[in-house]
């Protein structure tokens, strides 16, 4: 149709009623419903939030799944491949319970029997294949060595789904109940940073004046302290453990919720609705539980969640360096500081973990991403 | 408006050059115009060296790795392997250990024995010069040896290897004597009188060690504070010096030392050295060539047991836990020590976990260890096995154990390492035993190094995973530590019988060699009798090492490496 | 201006004099002392070695001789390093590591700007998909996991770089620790300057500057990097910071004998001077970055005005 040219017979009068010209048209929502709308939306964020939810319900069901406990130790099983049921017959997954190496010798001969001779002299169990036949100098000839190494234990039976630590310890089990340590130091440390940062904003911000130039002084010389340094000057003291971590995380990290809870009652409180609760004379308390926090549930939610992987990253740090967890007990970081020193003829033992890892920091990462954008009253459409 | 964005835009212009500004500062240090050229070529660097460096030589090069920095080079100061290595590499005693560990000449060219055995007389070479060209004399190893015992110089080791060996040496530390006092003495400049407390057998193998090495006094005092800081600050008078070193360097070299009495025997031009301490990170290096020897952890063993220039070689470290028995009480229970030390597998521990080359240790002195004067049997193969696993007998002690201290449960701290290593021995330990003896919850503690020591120090700990190497070749090292009070003890050991034999050993006995190697079997059964300690393993070390590297010795004690005698081969 | 400036460097000499007493007071509670040794020293040899590093005062006599040290910027002397004052060790150790910070700064910055241009410029695109996993997956994966990766592909496998060590002037050896450091710069600011591209990019200028007929490039590089880029500064602050977080295991996988390597080996061994010393440095360090970045923000965008009071 013609744009410009509208038959006139189109258009028709509307009618005028005083009583429908204030009616919205679309269903009314509240700020919060819209925030759910949009996050309900945003597909790489619900998709985070399933994948996080598996990973929390994995690391509460994960270690009861076999029957291997954490610290169950047999150095008799030590260092085992993965190996899954079903899986176990497909090589190139990785799940087949078999460790496989390049062996180098003068000629194919040498290099076969040195083959054999690193995987405990069993020829019966370990598949020789050809990949350099070489010329008689040393180093030439290389076999690719395929060392079966459940069949040749016994333990045909056996599957350990990650593989086997050091300490035959089942690395499943090892995993998730790492996984589960690194989170709930990741979640209480969030918790304890919320709770002190949003007390201490709050009143700060709310009673302004000299209560909050005295608490912003404290917060100013405590946020000069690389927070590097208190942990680790808090680490060293403290003896090591879940307890000492979570503190050493928490003793500056709470200032930065507390600056942003501060900004922004500040900016509310000098408006409308609050001037008039205050008129109407609701108490304080009242005022800050009731009509401040609920304006704030937002930049809170994001904050925090910004903060959980912040911390699951400072533990595996930490661990990494060898100021973490207490063991026998485990948590990601230091199954990636163990899996690391045999990163290149057990890669399992760190790849897992760190996958792991990995996926819960994009998954906070991208909710958070998710919930910012939610909360951003820009971005609803 | 556009001409305060231009200006932000200079700003931002600014900001950024600052930043590149910072980043060539960084570069200072090297050639401005060398890096453009480096970094197009990396990629066959590592290729070429290699292959380049061995055609070069017959050029006697060699390239090591050192675990960490040399805490020190004053020879009065040192207390560690480190030290010792590269004190033992670039100065030179009375005494070195050649390839069967027998004494090769030193400075010393001969010495006399009085018939009571208290008077040694050290015949010295006149041909033997410090780096500056001084000559060494008798003054140089009177004056180290007074600084080593002189409370003002504060030295852990001069009293601890002095002590009721050289006459007064306890005297003069505490401070009651003058160091004059001390039993050494300059007759002239080339001999070298030194009067003993007791007949010490043993006191052949001491003139070998770093403490006992001379110093140069006029140029120690010169230096002051800064004496042995770096290389500048320092004098050699063996087959090397140390090069391009300061107390914190992470790389340093080793070259001949022209000065050198003996510098016709030395084949070695140069060894360079570099601080490792990723044993990964070493093997990537042997791999590519630039370095021609590097340890392996168990992993690395697993992956180049194989290998062509994979060698095991056998140390006479041994590890124990030590039972203290002064903190937790129940620890004094007899039966309670008995059921711990047998109560944990050992060879899965040293197959496994370990996995280089360590054996079990059943006793407290290593396998392949002094022999007896008579039969020339070792020590160990007399003693045979006097702690082994045994979960039966173990659970048989435990019950007992419960019984007598009156309880069903029990809980008890394990100090060890925070090594990667020693933490999976620590996890390994406490699981067998708990899982061995019922009732029975081990907490661990992993502590560095230096707070272990400290914590041992202060006897604040329960059980303590602890090793000895010897300081010299002969039994008393070992079983002088557990004297009671001794200086090592510190656990609360004390068994008079074992203290009597010990301390006859040292005197009464000092003289009848057979006698005085049976009283220390003698103390070694009670030491198990009384089940003092829980040994677990004898160390050995898992290396890759090129066949380049001939001729180097690895000594018992003091200094690891002997290279005096090495070369490159091939 | 003056004022806020004086203001703001007192605050940081309250700050790090806060930072002293705190690490110093902590230290004095741990267990271990230059006398840690496996054989015991004589009461009278305790003296002398307890004399030399000044710890036979009572308590507070030794806290305030440390303060009048640090005052004259003497930080004692290490424990480990026999008679090494902390200083010297520091500044031994301070090359690799600004080498390595500084360029992974530089370039970091520099491909975060460009990634998160090209993402803002084809918003909504593959390319922008693409870069937003990349920055995703940069600020998620711990630096520690990329340096062994790294290592082991490019390092181990092709032999393109060296494996680790340090060869100073010698590029090569660089490469690696750079790349690992600066991956978590490069994606924060390729994040940054995304959202802010778009921010900048929808604003009301920059229609005006289309409506006047500025082709895209224009509008892009002169009216909307410009005014992007201006935020980032205050992003690069923390970022130098977090350079020395990654720095500690980096340098520990590369083997580099830089100021980390030091800190965590100080910790191992209880050389507190050091490890006081290296806090110090690193407290001082931060907080002279964020002042500066917090001045030459000022400067830059009038638009923040520093008075002294409320921000």
């Amino acid at each position: 149709m013609d744009k410009n040219n509208i038959p006139k017979e189109l258009f028709k009068p509307i009618e005028r009623k005083e009583d429908t010209s204030e009616k919205i048209s679309r269903p009314s929502r509240s700020f919060g419903q819209d925030a759910r709308r949009t996050l309900l939306k945003n597909i790489p964020a619900m998709l985070s939030l399933f994948v996080l939810l598996a990973i929390v319900v994995f690391s509460i069901i994960g270690p009861g799944m076999n029957e291997y406990g954490y610290d169950d130790q047999d150095l008799s099983r030590a260092k085992m491949p993965p190996r899954v049921p079903g899986l176990e017959n497909i090589s190139w997954l990785g799940f087949d319970g078999t460790l496989t190496e390049k062996i180098e010798g003068t000629d194919v001969e040498d290099a076969t029997e040195k083959a054999i001779m690193r995987f405990g002299n069993k020829p019966d169990f370990t598949d020789i294949e050809v990949v350099e036949q070489g010329n008689g100098t040393k180093g030439s000839a290389e076999v690719k060595a395929t060392f079966h190494a459940y069949d040749a234990k016994g333990m045909d039976d056996t599957y350990f789904w990650l593989g086997t630590d050091g300490l035959g310890r089942d690395q499943w089990t090892r995993i998730w109940r790492g996984t589960r340590i690194s989170l709930i130091i990741g979640i209480v440390a969030a918790l304890i940073d919320l709770i002190i940062g949003v007390t201490y904003g709050g009143i700060s911000g709310y009673f302004g004046g000299r209560v909050d130039s005295f608490m912003q002084r404290i917060i100013e010389i405590l946020v000069g302290i690389p927070n590097l340094v208190v942990i680790f000057l808090m680490l060293i003291v403290l003896d090591p453990g879940i307890t000492s971590i979570i503190l050493a995380l928490t003793i500056t990290g709470w200032t930065g919720m507390a600056r942003i809870v501060r900004g922004e009652v500040m900016k509310l409180k000098n408006q409308e609705f609050v001037l008039a609760a205050q008129t109407l004379g609701t108490p304080n308390r009242k005022i800050i539980a009731g009509h401040l926090l609920p304006n704030m549930t937002g930049i809170i939610i994001i904050n925090t969640m910004f903060t959980v992987p912040g911390a699951i990253f400072f533990e595996a740090f930490l661990s990494f360096i060898g100021l973490g967890i207490l063991p026998p007990e485990a948590s990601l970081g230091s199954l990636i500081d163990l899996g690391f020193d045999s990163l290149r003829i057990y890669p399992y033992l760190l790849l897992y973990p760190a996958i792991l890892i990995s996926i819960i920091m994009i998954a906070f990462n991208i909710l958070g991403d998710g919930l910012r954008d939610a909360f951003d009253p820009k971005m609803h459409k | 408006m556009t001409k305060s964005k231009w200006s932000l835009l200079l700003v931002l212009g600014l900001v950024l050059s600052l930043f590149l500004a910072a980043c060539s500062g960084g570069d200072d240090e090297e050639p401005a115009e060398e890096p453009e050229e480096n970094t197009e070529e990396p990629a066959e660097e590592p290729a070429e060296e290699p292959a380049e460096e061995p055609e070069a030589s017959g050029e006697q090069v060699l390239n090591f790795i050192n675990g960490d920095t040399i805490p020190t080079m004053d020879s009065s100061m040192a207390t560690d392997e480190y030290a010792f290595q590269f004190l033992g590499a670039t100065m030179e005693g009375l005494y070195r250990l050649d390839e069967n560990q027998q004494l090769a000449e030193g400075i010393a060219i001969e010495h006399k024995v009085s018939d009571d055995q208290l008077t040694w007389t050290f015949t010295l070479r006149e041909d033997a010069k410090w780096s500056n060209g001084d000559p060494v004399t008798a003054h140089d190893f009177v004056y180290a040896w007074q600084r080593a015992v002189d409370p003002a110089t504060g030295s852990e080791y001069g009293p601890y290897m002095m002590g009721g060996v050289i006459k007064n040496a306890t005297a003069v530390n505490t401070g009651e004597l003058p160091v004059e006092d001390l039993g050494v003495k300059a007759e002239g400049d080339y001999t070298l009188v030194v009067e003993l407390e007791n007949p010490t057998p043993y006191f052949e193998s001491l003139t070998t060690f770093g403490t006992f090495l001379p110093l140069n006094q006029a140029f120690v005092e010169e230096k002051g504070d800064a004496y042995a800081t770096s290389t500048e600050n320092l004098l050699f008078n063996g087959p090397f010096t140390l090069d391009n070193w300061e107390s914190t360097a992470a790389e340093w070299e080793l070259n001949k030392n022209p000065n050198y009495w003996d510098a016709d025997t030395v084949q070695l031009e140069k060894m360079t050295y570099v601080v490792v301490k990723d044993p990964q990170v070493g093997v990537d290096l042997y791999n590519q060539g630039e370095v021609d020897r590097t340890g392996l952890s168990s992993d690395l063993v697993d992956q180049y047991s194989t290998h062509d220039d994979y060698v095991v070689t056998p140390e006479t470290s041994v590890f124990y836990f030590k039972m203290n028995q002064t903190r937790n009480e129940a620890l004094a229970n007899v039966n309670l020590r008995k059921a711990l030390s047998m109560a944990f597998d050992k060879q899965a521990l040293v197959d496994t976990i370990l996995n280089n080359g360590s054996i079990v240790a059943n006793g407290l002195v290593p396998a392949e260890f002094s022999t007896h004067p008579e039969t020339g049997e070792t020590f160990r193969e007399i003693n045979g096995d006097l702690a082994v696993y045994d979960v039966a007998k173990a659970q048989e002690h435990w019950e007992k154990a419960k019984e007598e201290l009156g309880v069903d449960t029990l809980e008890i701290e394990f100090l060890g390492g925070d090594t990667e290593t020693s933490k999976l021995m620590n996890e390994y330990l406490k699981n067998q035993l708990e899982s061995n003896l019922e009732g029975l919850t081990v907490t661990l503690k992993q502590v560095p190094f230096e707070q272990r020591l400290d914590l041992d120090t202060n006897m604040d700990y329960d059980l303590q995973f602890a090793g000895w190497g010897p300081d010299y070749l002969d039994p008393n090292t070992w079983l002088s530590l557990w004297v009671t009070d001794g200086g090592n003890n510190m656990m609360g050991y004390s068994n008079a019988e074992y203290d009597a034999l010990v301390e006859s050993a040292a005197t009464d006995l000092a003289t009848d060699p057979v006698a005085r190697y049976e009283a220390f079997l003698e103390a070694e059964k009670i030491l198990f009798e009384d089940a003092a300690i829980a040994p677990v393993y004898q160390s050995a070390m898992a290396q890759l090492i090129s066949p380049k590297v001939q001729g180097v010795f690895v000594n018992p004690f003091g200094a690891t490496y002997e290279y005096k005698w090495a070369s490159v081969g091939e | 201006m003056t004022r806020y400036i004086l203001k703001r460097i007192l605050y940081m000499i309250v700050t790090l004099f806060v930072i002293a007493t705190i690490s110093f007071f902590l230290m004095k509670m741990l267990p271990g002392s230059p006398l840690n040794a496996e054989n015991k020293l004589t009461e009278e040899q305790q003296e002398i070695v307890l004399e030399k590093y000044g710890l036979n005062d009572p308590i507070p006599v030794q806290y305030v001789n440390y303060i009048a040290g640090l005052v004259k910027g003497d930080m004692g002397i290490s424990f480990q390093f026999d008679s090494t004052p902390v200083t010297k060790i520091i500044l031994d150790r301070i090359g690799p590591s600004a080498q390595l910070g500084a360029q992974a700064l530089v370039v970091g910055v520099i491909l975060g700007v460009l990634l998160g241009l090209i993402a803002a410029i084809f918003h909504n695109g593959v390319l922008d998909f693409t870069s937003t996993i990349i920055a995703v997956l940069g600020t998620s994966i711990p630096s520690f996991v990329f340096a062994g990766l790294l290592q082991w592909v490019f390092a181990v496998n092709l032999e393109m770089f060296p494996v680790a060590l340090w060869e100073s002037g010698d590029l090569s050896y660089t490469v690696l620790p750079t790349i690992a450091l600066m991956i978590f710069p490069m994606a924060t600011c390729a994040r940054f300057v995304r959202t802010e591209m778009l921010e900048v990019l929808g604003s009301d200028y920059i229609t005006t500057a289309r409506a006047k007929g500025i082709g895209q490039a224009g509008v892009v590089f002169k009216h909307g990097l410009r005014n992007a880029l201006i935020p980032l500064v205050t992003v690069i602050g923390p970022l130098a910071v977090g350079l020395m977080t990654g720095s500690l295991v980096i340098e520990q996988i590369f083997a580099i004998p830089g100021i980390g390597e030091q800190f965590v080996k100080s910790i191992t061994v209880n050389d507190y001077p050091t490890i006081m010393g290296t806090t110090l440095f690193f407290s001082v360090l931060f907080i002279a970055i964020i002042l500066v970045i917090d001045l030459l923000y000022g400067v830059i965008d009038p638009r923040i005005r520093i008075t002294g009071g409320e921000k």
